[in-house]
């Protein structure tokens, strides 16, 4: 027992010496020492996945043949609404193409779309994250944003082989701008998590409201991103406002509470918009640039 | 398991025993304080006695043109700061590198420390800025070529470190952050030129500058004009305040005054409108009643009175005869290409509204709208750009002073409408020639031709047989030497308001009694031939030559000029008379006027199917001793029904380059096609 | 057998019960609560491993959890590691049943203390979480920590005691 004790004394200078080395270790082998440990649970949380995609798959196996042909059915007319819809899109697309063609207008819809599954949410008073079944592997990068339908739902934060963490709208660490209803002509303003209490549905804040800015009366006011920003496409809801519009402390602005657009932990499945070109802001994140990420911690 | 229990006295055993202790202690305490503070009525007859009153400033109201375009508002500006404490690693590591270099460099001379600390300073700042830049600069073709190793260097001086904004940051705020980028989105600066193009500035910056740095957006509201220096000295500016404006609703009860207050900075307006209109477009401050926490934090609200924007303003000027006026104003250049100051003004005949008044050079109130800064206020100085020079520039009327000289012989009866003078080159008075501006002179010219063609000789005569003092009267009738003090009903600190910002009052009129006033000795009949043909001691301002114009098209004398658009009400052109002249006599002067445009000085103006009177006038004077012209033009449209009045006036300077017609026309043509445009 | 794998063995047979965990705290997003069990599992493997095993065993447990979330490196691993070799080296402390569960109580309450803090002064500025606010999240998040704990240690131990017996290691030698 004695032995063990002395030896205690050298463990915790071997650890106080550890954590000086770990302090000033280049964060390049701290990033390898937790993108390692991310690859080790990586196929725990992939299998998790796959197999609870099984069970469903049993468990609609199990459903009476009744209940499938009107499901199949439903779908078949769900299906020709939507063709039509198609349609007309299509002749919108071509259209809009062409006029900025004619305005040497940059394209802004060069994404390509990667549709994921939602392996795990991990949401805390400080973080509001969801774990997505596709990674670099696929074509992941980091920073595209996350979209279900017309809904913003995150922005990828970390990119791993085979799977991705995705950072929520009412993540702290998430920001994007947006137009607000009623807004005219429509004023920038700026969206970001703030998470919340636990126990408690998360929120998200919105700043920058000018101070003569006021909801149109008696209806949802609506928040959509701008498309200005190179990373989300224009007009997609990112959510609603949540009580009054209110002025800040220093009264030159006013601030709002936004409810996210999707209630985040019923998503199964996300698409992530990967723009064609890397966006600046990537490149001035990428490690291979010369550009340190510690200049940002 | 059963063993004998360890000695727990082991002090090692308490030591972390008392650290895992305090840790739940801390938050257990932590919990009950919030619950004590929540329920205690104790707790909060203690705090009740430590209020505090919040004061905080509205938004001001918009500024719209006549047909509803904002020429004032408010915007968000956004500033990129750099956080210098954060970054003080990285400066130190890029400090120790030019040491070395410049110990390499020359190894005996001692390295000058400052300046390397400065340079490492910069550099650094200097490469976040260039990040930044890479980020939000918006042009898409690059992007796409854009690869890892291509990293856009920055050779624009206006988007690097400025030298002297950093050491005044070190002297004077070294505590602050260091504002990199003082509007992000603010048109015209070097990040970008529309408003669409700062929007995307900004929404880059935010969506990819990474966060979470030293770098950070910060913003607030400021008052923004959006057209730039368009109609600058009309509007003016706003400067910040520590007087807001007040709110005693619903604080009857309560002596707000004795509370500890605690008040932001607010905005009052300094110049133009924004200071003549100030009681309107400031609003109401909103004011809350807060209990504060001993620590000092506002606690909970008690009550409140919400801030409540200033009402808006609606002037009479139109965007695009405005921006018709400056345009073309600031096209004038000289013999040698330099731009000339002048003054523009147009302005409804009938109700006195002004449509557009410009006077170049000129300022960006945006500018200003933070806070004057001395460069920027001596640049402009400099320039002589504070000077309106439509209401506050005074200026001899020259050739336009004809008409009245004309109205004056007809009243006086000492010349009628169909009366022929001879007029040769030049006319003496006294032992001098006074000549004529046609070296061969015009021979036979009546009242039409006069006025057509800017004889001076037939003016040289009649104003000498009506003489002097007749010849002020008549132009004071006029009201040329009257201020136009319109005042506004505002219960202001000040005296009287005036609805046109800084008007003239010094305006002269000149008779024997003001010359021998000045001591300038006894008056002659050359001092009477001057005045005839509108030089000599006379001075007036745009404005005041715009409203004659607006008067003579109604044949009457005087004409109110206003800034705010008509409201119906029954116009009220102060001190007016009819003009005193008989339909033959009105009709030769506006015969005269036409045939101006039609053949005469102004006819290199004119507007095809648009007939106008005009007149054209180039005084001469001494600008530092080298003789220059003053060119003008003075006049209405259309010429079968008038309805708007203008005058132009363009300052030569150094060379007798300039003309009424040929400078001072352009100015009035184009203003005139603007309004026919919209009409 | 020298047991030098003896660490890796026991991550692996540790690992389901924190992936349960996180599958817990999955499926129970909308409580915005993190179930945090990485604290507890330490406490049975530091009565039978060596010193340096336990080292490298806590610190494994600390970064698998810190891998996927946004806290800063090695905040949780080196609280685990301290205490590790603190509970090794006093094992006297976890010299019962009921001791084991006070540590582990004890342990897990101390690491969720410490990570919620480091969380919170990271996102401090982007976040509207006042002090607060913030004694009240952490209240609710190591309550909920030394719950976990002793519900699930009696479970976790003897697993990873069955392990330990199956790897062949010598039963604790815990004489005070």
């Amino acid at each position: 027992m004695e032995k063990n004790r002395q030896g205690a004394k050298a463990s915790y200078v071997a650890l106080a010496v550890f954590i000086a080395a770990w302090v000033m270790l280049p964060s390049a082998f701290r990033r390898f020492n937790r993108e390692a440990f991310a690859e080790f649970q990586a196929p725990a949380l992939q299998l998790l996945s796959k197999s609870r995609d099984l069970a469903r798959y049993w468990e609609l196996r199990s459903r009476s043949d009744e209940e499938l042909i009107s499901a199949s059915r439903d779908l078949s007319r769900i299906n020709a609404a939507l063709e039509l819809k198609l349609q007309s899109t299509d002749d919108i697309r071509r259209e809009n193409a062409r006029l900025r063609e004619m305005l040497r207008y940059p394209s802004s819809s060069e994404y390509l779309t990667v549709v994921a599954r939602v392996i795990s949410r991990d949401t805390s008073s400080w973080w509001q994250r969801i774990i997505i079944r596709k990674g670099r592997n696929d074509g992941i990068r980091p920073g595209a944003p996350v979209v279900f339908g017309n809904h913003v739902i995150g922005r990828v934060s970390i990119v791993h082989q085979n799977v991705s963490e995705v950072d929520l709208i009412t993540s702290p660490s998430f920001r994007c701008t947006a137009f607000l209803d009623g807004d005219v002509p429509p004023r920038i303003v700026h969206v970001g998590g703030m998470a919340g209490n636990s126990l408690s549905a998360p929120r998200a804040k919105i700043t920058v409201i000018p101070n003569d800015y006021s909801p149109p009366a008696g209806e949802v006011t609506k928040v959509v991103t701008t498309g200005l920003g190179g990373v989300f496409p224009a007009g997609l809801i990112i959510g609603t406002i949540e009580g009054d519009v209110l002025p800040t402390p220093e009264a030159r602005l006013k601030e709002a509470t936004m409810v996210p657009s999707k209630v985040l932990d019923r998503i199964d499945e996300v698409s992530v918009l990967i723009p064609k070109y890397p966006t600046p802001g990537e490149i001035l994140m990428s490690p291979t640039e010369f550009l340190k990420l510690e200049e940002f911690k | 398991m059963s063993v004998p229990s360890a000695p727990l006295n082991s002090w090692r055993v308490l030591v972390l025993a008392g650290i895992f202790l305090t840790g739940f202690v801390y938050v257990v305490l932590g919990l009950m304080y919030r619950q004590i503070f929540q329920s205690s009525d104790l707790v909060r007859d203690a705090e009740n006695q430590s209020q505090r009153v919040v004061i905080r400033p509205p938004a001001r109201g918009i500024i719209y043109d006549r047909n509803g375009q904002p020429l004032v508002e408010n915007r968000v500006r956004w500033r990129v700061k750099a956080d210098l404490m954060a970054l003080q690693p990285e400066i130190r590591k890029e400090y120790l590198k030019l040491l070395s270099q410049s110990k390499q460099e020359s190894y005996f001379d001692k390295p000058d420390y400052d300046k390397l600390q400065e340079n490492a300073r910069v550099n650094v700042l200097n490469r976040w800025l260039s990040k930044i830049w890479f980020v939000v600069d918006d042009n898409y073709q690059t992007n796409k070529a854009r690869t890892n190793k291509v990293y856009p260097l920055r050779d624009n001086p206006e988007r690097q470190v400025n030298m002297d904004s950093l050491r005044k940051h070190l002297r004077e705020s070294r505590a602050l952050k260091f504002i990199l980028i003082s509007d992000l989105a603010f048109p015209g600066s070097p990040a970008s030129r529309t408003t669409e193009e700062g929007d995307r500035a900004i929404a880059r910056f935010i969506e990819q500058f990474p966060s979470g740095g030293p770098i950070t957006l910060e913003s607030d509201m400021v008052r923004s004009y959006p057209n730039g220096s368009l109609a600058a000295h009309i509007l003016g500016y706003v400067r910040d305040t520590d007087e807001l404006p007040p709110n005693t609703e619903g604080s009857d009860d309560l002596s707000l005054a004795s509370l500890q207050r605690l008040k932001y900075t607010g905005k009052k307006g300094a110049a133009g409108i924004e200071e003549t209109m100030d009681p309107v477009l400031r609003g109401r401050s909103g004011w809350e009643l807060w209990n504060k926490t001993s620590s000092g934090y506002n606690k909970e609200l008690i009550r409140s009175s919400p801030a409540a924007q200033g009402t808006p303003v609606t002037l009479s000027l139109d965007i695009n005869i405005q921006k018709a006026a400056e345009e073309s104003l600031s096209n004038i250049r000289d013999s040698v290409g330099r731009p000339l100051p002048g003054a523009a003004v147009m302005m409804n005949v009938n109700t006195g509204e002004i449509l557009a008044m410009a006077s170049q050079p000129s300022f960006n109130p945006n500018r200003l709208a933070d806070r004057v800064t001395n460069k920027y206020y001596d640049e402009v100085d400099a320039n002589g750009g504070w000077l309106n020079r439509a209401t506050q520039g005074l200026y001899a009327p020259g050739s336009t002073f004809k008409v009245i000289t004309a109205i004056a012989g007809m009243r006086n009866h000492k010349v009628d409408w169909d009366d022929v003078l001879d007029c040769g080159p030049f006319y003496r008075v006294g032992n001098r020639n006074f000549p004529e501006h046609e070296p061969v002179g015009f021979g036979p010219v009546d009242v039409e031709k006069m006025l057509a063609i800017s004889c001076n000789v037939w003016n040289y005569r009649v104003g000498l047989s009506v003489g002097p003092e007749l010849l002020a009267l008549e132009a004071r009738r006029f009201g040329l030497d009257r201020p136009l003090l319109k005042n506004l009903n505002f219960t202001t600190n000040r005296p009287f308001t005036t609805e046109i910002p800084y008007p003239a009052t010094r305006m002269v009129v000149p008779d024997p009694d003001y010359k021998s006033r000045i001591g300038g000795g006894a008056w002659n009949q050359g001092d009477t031939a001057n005045t005839s043909i509108g030089q000599g001691f006379l001075l007036t301002t745009p404005l005041h030559m715009a409203c004659f114009a607006a008067s003579l098209s109604r044949g009457e004398t005087r004409t109110t000029p206003t800034l705010f658009p008509y409201t119906g009400e029954k116009v009220v052109h102060e001190g007016t008379q009819p003009i005193g002249l008989n339909r033959q006599q009105l009709e030769a002067i506006r015969s005269g006027m036409y045939r101006c445009v039609e053949e005469g000085t102004a006819k290199s103006v004119k507007i095809p199917g648009l007939p106008y009177m005009a007149k054209t006038g180039t005084a001469e004077y001494f600008k530092t001793g080298v003789k220059a012209h003053l060119a003008w033009i003075i006049g209405y449209a259309p010429a079968d029904r008038p309805v708007v009045a203008f005058a132009v006036l363009v300052e030569g300077q150094l060379d007798t380059s300039t003309w009424g017609g040929k400078t001072a026309g352009p100015v009035a043509q184009e203003m005139l096609k603007a309004w026919a445009d919209i009409r | 057998m020298t047991h030098r794998g003896a660490w890796f063995l026991l991550l692996l047979a540790t690992y389901p019960w924190l992936l349960g965990a996180d599958l817990l705290s999955s499926s129970m997003a909308t409580w915005g609560l993190s179930f945090f069990i990485s604290g507890a599992v330490i406490v049975t493997p530091c009565r039978r491993l060596k010193r340096w095993q336990c080292v490298l065993f806590a610190a494994s447990i600390g970064f698998l959890y810190e891998a996927m979330r946004p806290i800063p490196d090695g905040s949780v691993a080196l609280v685990l590691v301290f205490l590790a070799i603190y509970v090794n080296s006093y094992r006297s402390l976890v010299r019962s049943a009921s001791h084991v569960l006070y540590a582990a109580i004890t342990i897990n309450a101390v690491v969720t203390l410490t990570w919620v803090t480091i969380a919170h002064l990271q996102c401090a500025p982007a976040s509207s979480v006042d002090t607060f606010t913030f004694l009240y999240l952490a209240t609710l998040q190591v309550s909920l920590s030394a719950i976990l704990a002793a519900l699930l240690i009696s479970p976790i131990s003897t697993a990873q005691n069955w392990v330990m017996d199956a790897i062949g290691l010598p039963v604790a030698d815990i004489t005070a």
